[in-house]
């Protein structure tokens, strides 16, 4: 590995680079050995394996239990080791980059246990700690076979019996539905339904009466085969009136809240899937010879590749300011969650589809090619951009928002964040308070809001470095976009459901600036620090930002990313931004570093030339 | 509003009651159909009834009652019990088969004839009725369409090109009953330079060849009879364009321990598909194996994929059909917030946008197939623009649709697992032997070319081009050549927008059609301007992005000129079956169409831009629940009528 | 039941302008007894009332206020109290 010299960090930072949560990712990858090893258990070719056979990986998880995986699920306060959520992010990460049915097994746990530990019902939480540091699983059941996304049209109920309740109903296309000991489950209580009508439910299996549930055989699915997705019947199965969390009527808010971090945790699963994609990329364009030269040699693999890597570094900033935010700006989670939800997602099934474009046949054999790994997780990772809130459920979420959102930003309010810990990689996040997330942002997105100061503070950073020009002239092209944008969204009426097309696509682009604000943020915020560390050639004359604000504006076009012809600003320019770009790709490539912003090893370690 | 249309049968459209199952048309005309079940088969679904038939040449009639009588073979695809049926043919998939059943089915129907030319005893006459025919298969099922048919075409059509007598008889006949042939154009450390064959047929002195060595990812490897191979015919060293042969080969008489088939390969879509490969060893064919000249091979298989590459999209576009049903079928069954999917406005864009794409999709397959016959010297860019842009249109409106399918889209069985099979087929069935960057490398280096010397100046094409049905002059290969001089859906384009500015169609309502032109038209002269300044390193493999991008916007230019066009020759009532009053002849649609055109080349959209999205919703639902198809030719399919199902009433 | 205020028959009547303009339904088509839920306004679509009323009004309120009161006499009763008291 590339050692620098640490620096002399000033003595108020409190968290010197390099960032210990992608050094905790490392050091999850390096311990479960090299996924390369056809002979380990968390090798890519077992996973292969298991998906061909729709096998579940039972001994794939059995072992995270044993690294201990299941303490980062669990907030410190209940005694396990969640204390920032950018490690549980990396964590997932690291996991999804070698096999997505894997993370999503295991992390199902986290998504099922949430509601319980941000109730603020110590009592429920505290129990289910002790189960799931002991290894419980623990599954989230929200949809039924009639009622997808919408989740207050659920018909599974519980009602008053005795001294507790009784379910009754089904709950199908539930990750871990039969293998979770435990089910967190969202159960009408009240007949008529409606946002107070619901209340979350933890069922501990093992307490249940025989006979009074039983499980849907699992599905068949397109993509992450081994994983259990399943149901279960419940026929008047009896829980004490502790077993409802966050109180009676209060599921739908709880369930709500909690969607908040876990949608800002999901696209570590994507960013996990694009590494993979593009590391078989790389290498396969290195090894094939076409026309006499290898595919790496041409230049539209080149900027494949390197427009790849940009689109996997938005996704990186997006979604490592979005996580930070859990922490340090959770009353606006709404939005910032919906966004990363969205974006990440459908930017990396862009990357998958577009790296399998240049792999051709490759991409499409089960076996032949590095053990079918493209195809598994082209399948695999259509998932994520369906569950835990798809993309016309975030889409519309954020729809609703719009004239909340054009305000704050049109008309900024006083209220002002404080927002430096939030873009400071070197700064210790503030203690995650599950109360202060709210299910609509009072004051819009203050995230969005920094984008005028962003582009000022740019544009004088930019006025003594020449290079960081055209970053700058990007920024104001995106806060332009942005101003516009909010212009046409004030005039939004609609608030019910028939909002326009045209009010999706602005979601799209909001989605876009979004990102933009986040990743500018994070690069002026940080730049001093990272680019002395082993990635400073990234951050180095604004590379890296100047690659994602290229992308957003291309998303920004309808035509998507390829069809836009060079931008105003040159195509000189644009070739020797690729460039660039893809020479730090390949150097990460080389060196079996993660494709990030930040160092990470990879547990292949360096590639051998 | 849309609830009551489900319950309507729509109006001004091309004259077809709510009884389309049961068509009146099919039993006149001539007969056919070869199998006696196809011949029953084939007057229970009728070809699209239409006033204008009785101007309809013989050829048009045939192609119209193939299509009927083969949907009617294919059937209900709800039908559990249909070898055909959606359910039979996923389970099939999982198993990684072709259904023996509809094999024998298919063979019964003598589909192979489709590939074989009418004077060798077959029905090819007509590349876009092939197009046609194929079409209903591929929307049952990608894997039977290339691994029973396809494939064998696929091969044939080099035989035809430039083939002696004996081997097109040999071909023929070997089709005719039921025969397969295997193409094997690439290995697959070679991809799509294909030119860089390291297969090779050394002559063996006594006017034979030698075979050796590998041929990877070959559908129907294991089981062809017959064999069209590339192979590299010079001595090493002597590589070039005229080192390459064509051998056919019959795999009856090669030596048994000289070649072997190698493992099957799996593959994530058609799995199906019989995919293995070749090895050979010093395996001796003899000369008559030579097809064409010795050192012919680039320019037979050049030609050959003019051909290949302008009809396969047009069959493909049948899987994109089903796709978009299978979406409706949830969307009009399925309840979100207390609605029909279908109530909420983005789900209604997105189907709405998808058949659009579709139509789009098939005027610029239409064309393509048609220049075949009607401009075979300019084929060769247009082969590769279609093969390019309507795999990618296709993909990416399905990936829009599976948006709306939400998490039904992830589960393999069931009511709706047949869309995730025609996802995965997809991106498989348009790879083929041209992946896009290969079809863009084609059209790159003609660019600089066309744009100074064709566009602005060119001949505009017949309007029998732009004819959704009608006669067409033979197929003559010959006049296939390697690189077009002239750009006639250029020009077209360029005469529609005369048309359209000119006092003959001067009406008011069609100045949306005038405004998303004139956007085409500046969009044009950017790309003839940048094409003008590619320098010489873009006409190599190492063509800029930026040339690549150009071509993209090319392809969508003449998908442009196709739509328009093919709407203006149903306007005047050309195109056998348009009556000049039916849906293609209304503005609304070409509107809708250009628009989405001026959407995926990233324009500003002209204010009179329209996608025209509840119009075009409506006539999706009329066709949906009347069984009509998603593309230019509005047939009917088999199967009953479709009555919306709760939700609460599945299960 | 208490007589309407007018204070609360203001609320109601903006209220009522106020959703006949975001389902398109004209006003005397909206009954202030019949829950928003019920004209098609979902519950992700009600959170989005409350930046409407505070921004109207000057008060301060939580997102979920359309859910607790779920129809404009409830709520219009409740924005009278949460004048009263400051904020709720």
């Amino acid at each position: 590995m590339v050692t620098t010299p640490r620096r002399v960090v000033p003595a108020e930072l409190d968290w010197p680079l390099p960032h210990p949560s992608w050094e905790l990712g490392a050091r999850l990858d390096r311990e479960l050995g090299d996924p390369a090893d056809d002979a380990g258990v968390h090798s890519y070719r077992e996973s292969l394996r298991l998906d061909e056979g729709e096998e579940f990986p039972a001994e794939q998880l059995a072992a995270l239990d044993l690294w201990g995986l299941a303490e980062y699920y669990v907030p410190a306060q209940y005694g396990g080791r969640l204390t920032d959520y950018q490690d549980l992010s990396q964590l997932i990460r690291m996991l999804a980059r070698r096999d997505l049915t894997v993370a999503i097994a295991h992390g199902k746990t986290f998504l099922g246990a949430a509601p319980v530990f941000l109730s603020g019902d110590h009592a429920a939480a505290r129990r289910l700690a002790r189960l799931v540091r002991r290894g419980a699983r623990v599954s989230l059941g929200l949809t039924e076979r009639t009622h997808g996304s919408d989740i207050l049209a659920g018909e599974l109920t519980a009602e008053n019996h005795g001294d507790g309740l009784r379910l009754n109903g089904e709950k199908w296309l539930i990750n871990n539905a039969t293998r979770g000991r435990l089910l967190s489950l969202l159960t009408r209580t009240s007949p008529t339904g409606g946002p107070r009508g619901f209340s979350l439910v933890l069922v501990d299996k093992d307490e249940l009466p025989e006979g009074t549930y039983r499980h849907l055989p699992k599905l068949r699915t397109l993509g992450i085969r081994g994983a259990d997705i399943s149901g279960v019947v419940l026929q008047d199965a009896p829980v004490g009136a502790d077993a409802v969390v966050g109180g009676l009527g209060g599921g739908a808010e709880l369930v709500l809240r909690t969607l908040q971090v876990t949608r800002t945790l999901c696209p570590a699963l994507s960013l996990g899937a694009a590494d993979h994609a593009l590391r078989l990329a790389v290498g396969f364009a290195q090894e094939r010879e076409l026309y006499g030269r290898t595919l790496a040699e041409l230049p539209l693999t080149r900027h494949t590749l390197a427009g790849a890597y940009a689109d996997l570094l938005l996704c990186e900033a997006l979604n490592t300011v979005a996580v930070r935010s859990i922490h340090a700006l959770s009353s606006e989670l709404g939005v910032t969650a919906a966004v990363a939800k969205y974006l990440v997602p459908s930017v990396v099934d862009d990357i998958v589809a577009e790296l399998g474009a240049l792999l051709g046949a490759r991409s499409f054999l089960a076996d032949h090619y590095a053990h079918g790994r493209y195809q598994k997780l082209a399948r695999d990772h259509r998932i994520v951009g369906i569950f835990d809130g798809n993309t016309m459920v975030n889409l519309y979420s954020l729809v609703v928002q719009f004239r909340a959102l054009a305000r704050s930003f049109l008309a900024p309010a006083d209220h002002r964040p404080r927002l430096a810990s939030l873009f400071d990689l070197e700064r210790r996040l503030p203690e995650f308070d599950p109360a202060q997330l709210v299910l609509v942002s009072r004051y819009g997105s203050s995230i969005m809001g920094t984008l005028p100061a962003a582009v000022r503070a740019l544009r004088a950073e930019a006025a003594d470095r020449p290079a960081l020009a055209r970053a700058a002239a990007l920024a104001e092209e995106v806060h332009r976009a942005a101003h516009e944008l909010h212009e046409r969204i004030a005039t939004c009426t609609s608030t019910v459901g028939d909002a326009a097309p045209s009010s999706f696509e602005d979601a799209r682009r909001y989605s876009l600036c979004f990102a933009g604000a986040a990743a500018l943020g994070l690069w002026l915020h940080s730049h001093r620090a990272a680019e002395s560390g082993p990635t400073g050639e990234l951050w180095r004359d604004g590379l890296w930002l100047e690659a994602v604000l290229d992308r957003v504006l291309r998303r920004q076009a309808l035509g998507g990313p390829a069809r836009r012809s060079a931008p105003a600003t040159g195509g000189a320019t644009e070739a020797d931004l690729s460039e660039r770009l893809e020479a730090r790709l390949i150097e990460q490539y080389q060196q079996g570093s993660l494709f990030s912003l930040l160092p990470c090893p990879v547990a292949e370690g360096p590639v051998s030339c | 509003m849309l609830s009551r249309l489900n319950d309507t049968p729509c109006s001004g459209d091309p004259a077809q009651g709510p009884q389309a199952a049961e068509g009146p048309h099919a039993a006149e005309g001539p007969q056919t159909a070869r199998g006696p079940q196809a011949a029953q088969e084939s007057q229970a679904y009728g070809a699209t009834p239409d006033p204008g038939c009785a101007d309809l040449d013989a050829g048009e009639l045939r192609i119209r009652e193939r299509v009927a009588a083969f949907e009617g073979l294919l059937g209900d695809p709800r039908d559990a019990g249909n070898p055909f049926g959606n359910a039979a043919l996923l389970e099939a998939d999982e198993r990684g088969e072709l259904p023996a059943e509809a094999e024998r089915a298919l063979a019964g129907f003598r589909l192979n004839d489709e590939f074989v030319p009418r004077e060798l005893g077959g029905n090819l006459d007509r590349i876009d009725g092939l197009a046609r025919v194929l079409r209903p298969l591929f929307r049952r099922d990608a894997s039977l369409g290339l691994g029973y048919g396809v494939t064998s075409f696929l091969a044939a059509i080099a035989v035809w090109a430039a083939g002696d007598e004996a081997q097109r008889n040999w071909t023929a006949e070997l089709l005719r009953d039921g025969g397969r042939l295997a193409i094997a154009y690439h290995e697959l450390a070679h991809g799509n330079d294909f030119v860089r064959n390291e297969f090779s047929a050394r002559p063996d002195g006594s006017g034979g060849y030698l075979l050796d060595g590998r041929k990877d990812v070959i559908n129907n490897a294991g089981r062809a009879e017959g064999l069209v191979l590339f192979c590299l015919t010079a001595p090493p060293g002597q590589r070039g364009p005229r080192s390459h042969s064509v051998l056919l080969v019959d795999t009856a008489g090669l030596p048994e321990d000289r070649w072997s088939v190698t493992d099957r390969y799996r593959t994530v879509g058609v799995r199906g598909c019989q995919v293995a490969g070749f090895s050979f060893e010093r395996c001796r064919v003899p000369g008559s194996a030579l097809v064409g000249r010795q050192g012919g091979g680039v320019e037979t298989a050049l030609r050959s994929f003019q051909i290949t590459r302008s009809v396969v999209p047009g069959m493909v576009l049948g899987g994109a059909d089903t796709a978009l049903r299978t979406v409706v079928r949830f969307a009009t069954s399925r309840e979100l917030y207390r609605r029909s999917v279908l109530d909420i406005p983005h789900a209604q864009a997105t189907v709405a946008s998808a058949f659009t794409d579709l139509l789009v999709c098939d005027s610029i397959c239409l064309a393509a197939t048609r220049a075949v016959h009607l401009l075979p010297e300019q084929t060769s860019v247009y082969a590769a623009a279609v093969k390019y842009l309507v795999p990618k249109l296709l993909q990416d409106a399905c990936y829009n649709l599976s948006i709306v399918l939400g998490a039904n889209f992830y589960v393999r069985d069931g009511d709706y697992g047949v869309f995730q099979k025609h996802v995965r087929d997809l991106p498989m069935v348009s790879l083929g032997h041209a992946g896009s960057a290969a079809c863009q490398a084609t059209i790159i280096p003609q660019l600089p070319r066309l744009a100074r010397r064709s566009w602005g100046q060119g001949t505009p094409a017949p309007e029998a081009l732009f004819r959704t049905g009608g006669g067409l002059p033979p197929l003559d290969t010959d006049r296939l050549v390697l690189a077009a001089e002239d750009d006639a859906l250029v020009a077209s384009l360029l005469a529609a927008v005369d048309r359209l500015e000119g006092p003959a169609e001067a009406g008011a309502e069609l100045a949306p059609v005038r405004a998303l032109l004139r956007a085409l038209v500046a969009e044009l002269n950017r790309v003839r301007e940048e094409c003008l300044a590619l320098g010489p390193h873009d006409r190599t493999a190492m063509a800029s992005p930026h040339a690549y991008a150009l071509a993209d916007r090319y392809t969508l230019l003449l998908a442009g000129s196709a739509c328009v066009n093919v709407w203006l020759a149903q306007r005047q009532g050309g195109g056998a079956g348009g009556d000049g009053a039916g849906f293609l002849a209304d503005p609304r649609w070409v509107v809708a169409a250009l628009t989405r055109v001026c959407r995926h080349l990233g324009l500003a959209l002209p204010e009179e831009a329209d996608e025209h999205s509840e119009w075009m919703l409506a006539e999706v639902l009329c066709r949906y629940h009347e069984g009509r198809s998603f593309d230019l030719y509005d047939t009917p399919l088999a199967g009953p009528l479709v009555v919306d199902e709760p939700a609460a009433a599945r299960h | 039941m208490p007589a309407v205020t007018p204070l609360e028959a203001e609320y109601r009547e903006w209220l009522v302008t106020r959703l006949s303009g975001y389902l398109r339904r004209p006003e005397n088509d909206i009954n202030v007894c019949i829950p928003f839920s019920e004209y098609g306004m979902d519950s992700v679509a009600a959170l989005s009332l409350f930046g409407d009323i505070e921004d109207a009004f000057g008060l301060y309120l939580e997102p979920t206020v359309a859910w607790d009161y779920p129809t404009i006499e409830a709520l219009a009763r409740f924005l009278v109290r949460a004048g009263k008291d400051g904020e709720l």
